[in-house]
């Protein structure tokens, strides 16, 4: 029986005057060295999607010459079925503001923004309010409690765009541009905002090393398995009972019993057709490939990702194609526009589908999908792009019966 | 040095050096089609790409540096197969289909999708063109958009912000609507455009060309009842050959006389000769203006994109510019005046043609301070084509003569063709209007070369050394004017607004087999070559400008060549 664990969730936290910032107040103590070893000795990987070591980019950081560098927190929450940064930004916004300082004072920024997704109304509201206190009450500014650190925050509303929560794309869009991605190196921690150095990280990956630096990181490396430590926020949704934000532990249990136990089982159908483990661009599992554990390691091992933690069940009774349909709808749309493999792949594949209302795919048909996911994961110019076909390749790779016209007797006697 | 290893082959780059530059080092050719040598790193064809010590994620060689110990195939199994998909994806967005035909294409010829066609080696293409219908823009007088040929490399956008310094170029919408276009969409003819056509030589697909006067021209040679003539520009004669198979600066001054009176024109006349003119009366108003003091310094007029780009952006200078008119527009005024006289033929039924290496002279001659003097403009590609569809093939033709009423040309009208050509040839006769004496030293070389700005200073007597300045391409004549704004002395400037002065111009043949740098400076060897064998190379030593001052325009700065071969210019501002 999977039961939470809470070690980032907890009691609304919204209030500046009840909260006294413990972890920047001991992050400010130990030094930016330290601040840095005990979040690299955490293991925290990165919670965005892509899962680099946290303490890792930090240091790189902090290694970088310059005087002005900028702390940036990605909380363009955007990947469908995602909405745990959504949760903290509600519920706990001290938690991240207090990892986003002690990651910019780590780092040396003096300078910081927190680019909030457009649609995110409250947290927008939350975040505008927790500023203005943060200022009055001298907790953003010079020498924060009485140290040498000097900080302050911006917070901008994203328009909307998708590909901005690729923090190259969000940083052009900081700066005014088309939300676009950037040729990467330079990295953003090299050439960043303004062609300075800057960190971007997500929000949970920042309320995480707060609660890190706050209880120190022996608490949240002794959680989870060998290569997942500590806690993750799941969003789980779909075709199930109780979805919602769950905060679980790294290998206590497998895909199905989190499904299950927290998630109330499946509501379309009796069991799932498939279920997508990390987010829309991530490979689907089947039933019977749901019993592995979750952790960034088992989940891998199945063939698809932990990604952001989003769990979409997906009920037997639904429809492949018009789910195919969504999802490539999904990113013809949110493609930037920039990279031709990105941008005419995933257009192409939407015309294809459209095509394919009430019939089969013929085996070319499906050949030339596979070269353009092949294509498009191997030379778009970023992360959306990469990974943009993987749920639709591993669609068509684990249904064929239902989407792909049977083989031909001609063809079975050749391939023999 | 960083030491790597290509195809199996040990390369040693200095570092910074991109893989693609690496590869090309030792002669591997890798497909390119967003890339240009000269402009930013844009990253977004991904034709590039190659597989870089065995990684899952291919690399774009033009943006990624070359590293110690780099293991690099730039022609696996999986680059080819990657390669291929992403060719036919580009295909599908270029909207082939019956409408946009290869075959009428501008770029029938020069496609550079063919030639990475064939590089990649392509065996299939198994995807439908999704037509976007977008709409064409007509709005200008020199250049047509046809966006759906588009396929949104960006090279325009980059060669107009970043060469030219202008940026009418944006991509607008996002996803697979993304597209370029000009501010708000207004189309190039309401916009910062001068016309200058340097994005459409950066096209790799024909989605920009020139607007097209050779229909109108057909129409005139074939009614009876017109007499066409035709003039063609210095840099036209070292360009011409090109679409024929001809190397660049390969020069057929002759052979181009022959094939245009194949094709039907009554005359056929040398701009070098109101080049010349230009000379004359500008030099004459530099000496007039130097000695008076009086709006110096004095800017060069006969780059009509250069003319639109200062009517835009420093309308506070146009009192510094020539009042001469450019030598398309000389040769217009005296041919519907002086040549009809001479011909005896009514100025109305005269056609008057232009072959230019240049897409703005088009607009020059919509101009309605021009008084529609020239009726058509044909850039040097168009000549090319009409050539060719008349069945002829320059490089095969004997070498006649211009004719000769405005024909003989001295060698200071073919420089015009290049940066610095003004300019020289102006000094030349400069020196003589002022000191009744020949310049000895006569190649002035500091002028010349395709450095973006170049300065000199030329003795002409002891009380007075001219300071002279030269620009081209218009972000070097942005910053000589900043120069100018500051302070910095001048007496006259020259500007061209295209790089290389009209030989690198926006209606020259494009070539898909070099860059344009190298087509550049084979033209502009043609160019000297060509002065230098010239025994007559002062413009006031040519006896038919004698005679037509003599005979029609009394002298140089006279109440009747005022009238008819200098102009006024329009303060147009940022729209």
């Amino acid at each position: 029986m999977v039961i939470e664990k809470k070690f980032l969730k907890g009691n609304p936290l919204k209030d500046i005057s009840e909260y006294d910032f413990p972890g920047l107040r001991r992050a400010l103590s130990l030094g930016q060295e330290n601040v840095i070893q005990e979040i690299s000795d955490s293991m925290l990987l990165g919670r965005g999607g892509a899962g680099f070591p946290t303490g890792t980019k930090w240091s790189l950081a902090l290694e970088q010459a310059g005087d002005k560098k900028y702390f940036i927190c990605n909380a363009d929450e955007g990947e469908p079925g995602t909405f745990k940064d959504r949760f903290l930004l509600e519920e706990r916004p001290l938690k991240v503001l207090e990892g986003l300082m002690i990651g910019a004072y780590a780092v040396g920024a003096d300078e910081g923004f927190i680019y909030i997704r457009g649609e995110y109304d409250l947290p927008i509201k939350i975040f505008r309010e927790i500023l203005e206190d943060a200022r009055d009450e001298g907790i953003l500014g010079k020498n924060i409690f009485g140290s040498d650190f000097d900080f302050d925050l911006t917070l901008v509303r994203g328009a909307g765009a998708y590909v901005c929560g690729d923090e190259t794309s969000l940083i052009n869009s900081i700066e005014g541009k088309r939300g676009i991605s950037r040729i990467k190196p330079p990295y953003p921690i090299q050439e960043g905002l303004f062609g300075n150095p800057t960190v971007v990280n997500n929000v949970e990956s920042l309320a995480c090393a707060a609660e890190i630096i706050n209880k120190g990181a022996g608490e949240f490396v002794a959680l989870g398995t060998d290569n997942s430590r500590g806690t993750k926020l799941v969003s789980l949704s779909g075709d199930i009972n109780l979805p919602g934000v769950y905060e679980i532990e790294f290998g206590c249990g497998t895909l199905e019993e989190i499904i299950n136990d927290l998630g109330g089982g499946v509501s379309y159908g009796n069991k799932p057709k498939f279920v997508i483990p990390g987010g829309l661009s991530t490979a689907a599992l089947l039933p019977e490939e749901l019993n592995c554990g979750y952790s960034y390691e088992d989940i891998e091992e199945a063939g698809s990702s932990l990604g952001s933690g989003a769990i979409i069940v997906v009920g037997e009774s639904r429809d492949l194609v018009e789910i195919l349909l969504k999802v490539s709808r999904f990113y013809m749309d949110e493609t930037c526009g920039t990279c031709f493999p990105c941008r005419e792949g995933n257009k192409q594949i939407n015309f294809m589908l459209n095509q394919h209302k009430n019939k089969k795919f013929t085996r070319q048909e499906v050949e030339i999908i596979k070269d353009i996911g092949d294509a498009i994961a191997a030379a778009a110019r970023c992360g959306l792009g990469q990974t943009s076909l993987s749920l639709i390749e591993s669609i068509f790779d684990k249904f064929p019966e239902e989407l792909i016209e049977e083989v031909r007797h001609s063809e079975k006697v050749r391939n023999r | 040095m960083k030491r790597l290893e290509i195809d199996n082959i040990e390369v040693e780059v200095e570092p910074g050096t991109t893989l693609l530059e690496a590869a090309r080092k030792i002669n591997v050719n890798i497909p390119t089609l967003c890339y240009e040598e000269e402009l930013s790193i844009f990253g977004g064809c991904r034709l590039c790409v190659v597989e870089v010590n065995g990684g899952e994620l291919l690399k774009p060689a033009c943006a990624t540096e070359a590293d110690d110990g780099m293991i690099v195939k730039t022609h696996s199994p999986r680059v080819r197969e990657v390669r291929q998909t992403l060719f036919e994806l580009i295909i599908a967005s270029h909207d082939i289909s019956c409408e946009l035909n290869c075959l009428t294409c501008t770029r029938q010829s020069s496609c550079e999708l063919r030639v990475v066609a064939e590089d990649i080696g392509i065996s299939r293409m198994r995807l439908n063109p999704i037509y976007r219908g977008l709409e064409k823009d007509f709005s200008s007088h020199s250049i047509v958009r046809e966006p759906n040929k588009c396929i949104t490399c960006d090279r325009c956008i980059r060669k107009c912000e970043e060469i030219q310094g202008i940026g009418i170029f944006a991509n607008s919408a996002r996803g697979p609507e993304t597209e370029v276009t000009t501010f708000q969409d207004k189309g190039m003819g309401n916009v910062e455009c001068t016309n200058c056509g340097q994005c459409i030589i950066s096209c790799p697909t024909g989605a920009l060309h020139e607007v097209y006067h050779s229909e109108g021209v057909w129409d005139a040679l074939y009614d009876e009842n017109k007499h066409v003539v035709v003039q063609t520009a210095p840099a036209v004669r070292v360009a011409i050959a090109e679409p024929f198979g001809a190397e660049p600066g390969t020069v057929a001054t002759g052979q181009l006389v022959s094939a245009l009176k194949r094709l039907g024109f009554d005359g056929v006349f040398d701009t070098n000769f109101t080049a010349y003119l230009t000379i004359m009366e500008e030099g004459t108003e530099v000496v007039k203006r130097v000695t008076e003091n009086d709006n110096l310094p004095v800017l060069t007029s006969c780059s009509p994109g250069w003319i639109k780009f200062i009517e835009h952006f420093y309308p506070d200078y146009l009192k510094n510019l020539s009042t001469a008119k450019s030598p398309q527009q000389m040769f217009g005024a005296l041919a519907k005046t002086y040549y009809a006289e001479q011909a005896g033929v009514d100025p109305e039924d005269i056609v008057v043609v232009s072959i230019m290496p240049c897409t703005a002279k088009k607009f020059e001659s919509r101009r309605p301070e021009m008084n529609g003097d020239v009726d058509f403009v044909l850039t040097t590609r168009e000549a090319g084509m009409m050539i060719k569809s008349a069945g002829i093939n320059i490089c095969d033709l004997p070498e006649e003569n211009y004719d000769n009423l405005m024909g003989v040309s001295s060698g200071a009208g073919d420089i015009f063709a290049a940066s610095g050509g003004v300019m020289e040839a102006a000094l030349r006769s400069a020196y003589y209007l002022i000191t009744g004496e020949e310049l000895e030293d006569i190649d002035i070389k500091p002028v010349r070369g395709l450095t973006g700005l170049k300065k000199a200073e030329v003795p002409i007597n002891e009380d007075l050394t001219l300071k002279v300045g030269v620009a081209h391409g218009l972000s070097n004549a942005r910053k000589m004017m900043e120069l100018i704004k500051e302070g910095e002395e001048f007496h006259f400037v020259e500007f061209m607004a295209c790089p290389g002065g009209c030989i690198g111009g926006g209606g020259q043949p494009i070539r898909a087999d070099m860059t344009s740098e190298e087509a550049l400076q084979k033209r502009l060897e043609g160019v000297y070559s060509i002065d230098s064998s010239k025994k007559m190379r002062r413009s006031h030593e040519n006896p038919m400008i004698q005679k037509l001052y003599d005979e029609f325009l009394g002298k140089p700065g006279s109440h009747k060549a005022h009238k008819l071969l200098h102009t006024e210019y329009t303060a147009r501002g940022l729209n």
